[in-house]
């Protein structure tokens, strides 16, 4: 292991999944550095989601290679890649419902340390993303808005090097929108971030480069302005409001 | 009042609090009491049920806690009677075998959870298995009747099962053996301590993640956990108190069969877990009170068919009650007193809620 800034923190090589005869995700070649803060849009099933699972060993790959820091992690189970130091929130909200808000975060956050540090951690979050006034409630009784938010926590009590988020902004308020935009530049500043987003004012706000998924395959990648005025990917969401 | 069936229903996976050691303490001493006023008789019939709620308690914490259902319980349950018995008629003290009656079925459930949990079966063949495995172990307890089949010099008798079980000796001083009362002790301090056990133990790292497995297993993996190995120590777990219930069964009874292991015992255990309520700890022992003393109650009465009865419980538990006895009636007091029970399940929900008494 180098510690050579430019470094990929995660490579893709060739990397396929077919559900039966379709390709979700077609040869792609995807490559972050250390420290980036990437946006992936793409029209509804472009790939985006399963691209996710798959760098997350939530499903396994038809053919090609992960690799995470320089190892090969194509195959490894989800909690053996999660321990390397990915975290992912799935586009489905993905928590525990039937726990309280705290206990999600609890969780997330003992893993690998002690009890104590663990409740630092979770009082930190909770601090950090304004939890306060609904982390004693169960989880499956809160909005939408607050599940992300929670699931959010979550992703970030482990102190993951590399985190995924799929459509995080996802049925939360334009002012909420701007503090999840906000939080990801602060977390930026020491974490490498991918994250899933439909709404351009969004991604203008955190991202310089964008990847364009299109029916399984990377169509573009470029700076942020560059992708929005490219007559292909417009093409591509033609109809969709978020470019025009 | 009020606090306290909050507390009875709340999920919560923080430290009881005092409410809570209060209610172990007032029943401690209840169950301190009870020889005084009852009779030897009454005392056997209440400590069968004192040792059968471990067996309860040994299911209930593996589907309540971390989601498995386990139809096969009874197959440790039998194991652990067995062993205490040949053991004990073999060894002639009993300080050892008892202890033997909890480990080797133990070791069975490792074994059988190994392959089971890390053969990757889904949950329901999980459950069929287990169910196969105590079938199976009932049949090949029966066919032991013939005169070849003894461990050390005891006989198995197949269907006869074995006769004088030696009763549990003091271990300081092997010429005291315990008498009917001293039994009653012994089962309702051992169901004291592994209901104050299992409780606690939602409040550590493990049993949050137990919990975390009932409620997002795919969660909990992307949060770095290896929820295989929590299910397999968690069926470890179980299989060594299902094996701790039947030890004491056969302390109890003098006496083991390959009824242990039987199907009727199997549905059993799912009857009283269900009736009390699987999402508590205090249910199933609940659960099997009632389910008992009805049955001894039934039988009194001339019905014949107990077990179709019983049946019926079930179904009308299943459909009307679904979340059991126990919480269903903590809920509607909750409701008389004017109180939104407090993480109460969605109705239509599955009440997938954490067990906190
Ligand atoms: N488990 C699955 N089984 C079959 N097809 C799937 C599965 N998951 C995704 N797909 C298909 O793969 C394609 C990509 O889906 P997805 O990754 O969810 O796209 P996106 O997240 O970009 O909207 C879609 O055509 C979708 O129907
Ligand atoms: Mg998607």
């Amino acid at each position: 292991m180098s510690d050579a800034a430019d470094m990929p923190l995660i490579e893709t090589r060739r990397l396929v999944k077919s559900f039966g005869g379709v390709h979700a995700t077609d040869t792609v070649d995807f490559t972050l550095k250390k420290g980036e803060l990437r946006c992936l849009i793409g029209p509804n099933g472009a790939g985006k989601s399963t691209f996710f699972k798959l760098l997350t060993g939530q499903i396994a790959p038809t053919s090609g290679k992960i690799l995470f820091d320089g190892d090969d992690v194509t195959g490894l189970s989800s909690f053996e890649i999660a321990r390397r130091g990915i975290g992912i929130k799935n586009q489905k909200p993905d928590v525990f419902d039937g726990l309280s808000a705290r206990e999600n975060l609890w969780l997330a956050a003992q893993f690998d340390t002690d009890k104590k540090t663990a409740d630092q951690r979770v009082e930190k979050v909770v601090d950090e993303l304004k939890l306060a006034s609904f982390v004693h409630k169960l989880v499956g009784e809160l909005a939408h808005g607050q599940r992300q938010w929670v699931e959010i926590g979550m992703v970030i009590a482990r102190n993951p090097r590399l985190i995924l988020l799929d459509e995080p902004s996802a049925g939360m308020d334009q002012e909420e929108r701007i503090r999840t935009a906000e939080l990801l530049k602060e977390l930026n500043t020491n974490t490498t971030i991918v994250v899933v987003e439909h709404d351009m004012q969004f991604i203008k706000r955190i991202a310089d480069i964008v990847t364009v998924f299109h029916r399984g395959k990377i169509l573009r990648e470029a700076p942020v302005d560059v992708v929005l005025r490219d007559p292909e990917v417009r093409n591509v969401y033609l109809g969709r409001t978020e470019v025009a | 009042m009020i606090k306290f069936l909050q507390k009875l229903q709340s999920p919560s996976s923080e430290s009881p609090g005092a409410v809570w050691w209060a209610f172990i303490v007032i029943a401690a001493v209840i169950l301190a009491l009870l020889p005084q006023t009852l009779g030897l008789a009454q005392l056997l019939d209440l400590s069968v049920v004192l040792v059968l709620a471990l067996l309860a308690l040994s299911m209930s914490f593996l589907w309540g806690y971390i989601g498995i259902l386990s139809f096969g319980q009874t197959a440790f349950f039998g194991a652990g009677g067995y062993v205490y018995a040949v053991a004990a008629m073999n060894f002639g003290t009993t300080t050892l075998p008892f202890f033997l009656g909890i480990l080797l079925p133990m070791l069975l459930a490792a074994v059988l959870g190994y392959f089971m949990v890390y053969g990757k079966l889904s949950d329901i063949y999980f459950s069929v298995m287990t169910l196969v495995i105590t079938l199976i172990m009932n049949k090949a307890m029966r066919a032991t009747s013939g005169s070849q089949y003894v461990v050390g010099d005891v006989r198995l008798n197949g269907q006869n099962g074995i006769p004088g079980v030696p009763p549990l000796q003091v271990p300081w001083n092997p010429e005291i053996t315990l008498f009917i009362d001293h039994v009653y002790y012994l089962a309702a301090a051992l169901l004291i301590l592994v209901y104050i056990g299992l409780r606690l133990l939602l409040t550590t790292p493990f049993g949050r993640v137990m919990i975390g497995i009932r409620e997002n297993e795919q969660r909990i993996e992307l949060l770095g956990y290896d929820a295989r190995r929590y299910k397999l120590l968690a069926f470890i777990l179980s299989g060594a108190l299902a094996g701790l219930s039947g030890t004491m069964f056969a302390i109890w009874g003098n006496f083991v069969a390959p009824e242990m292991f039987g199907l009727d015992r199997a549905a059993e255990v799912i009857i009283w877990v269900i009736v009390g309520g699987k999402a508590t700890l205090i249910g199933p022992i609940v659960g099997v009170g009632i389910i008992q003393y009805l049955t001894t109650w039934l039988g009194m009465q001339g019905v014949g068919q107990v077990t179709l009865v019983l049946g019926v419980i079930l179904i009308v538990f299943v459909l009307a009650f679904k979340e059991g006895l126990v919480p269903t009636l903590g809920n509607l007091l909750l409701r008389l007193l004017g109180v939104r029970p407090g993480g109460q399940a969605e109705p239509g929900s599955d009440n997938e809620k954490g067990p906190d008494v």
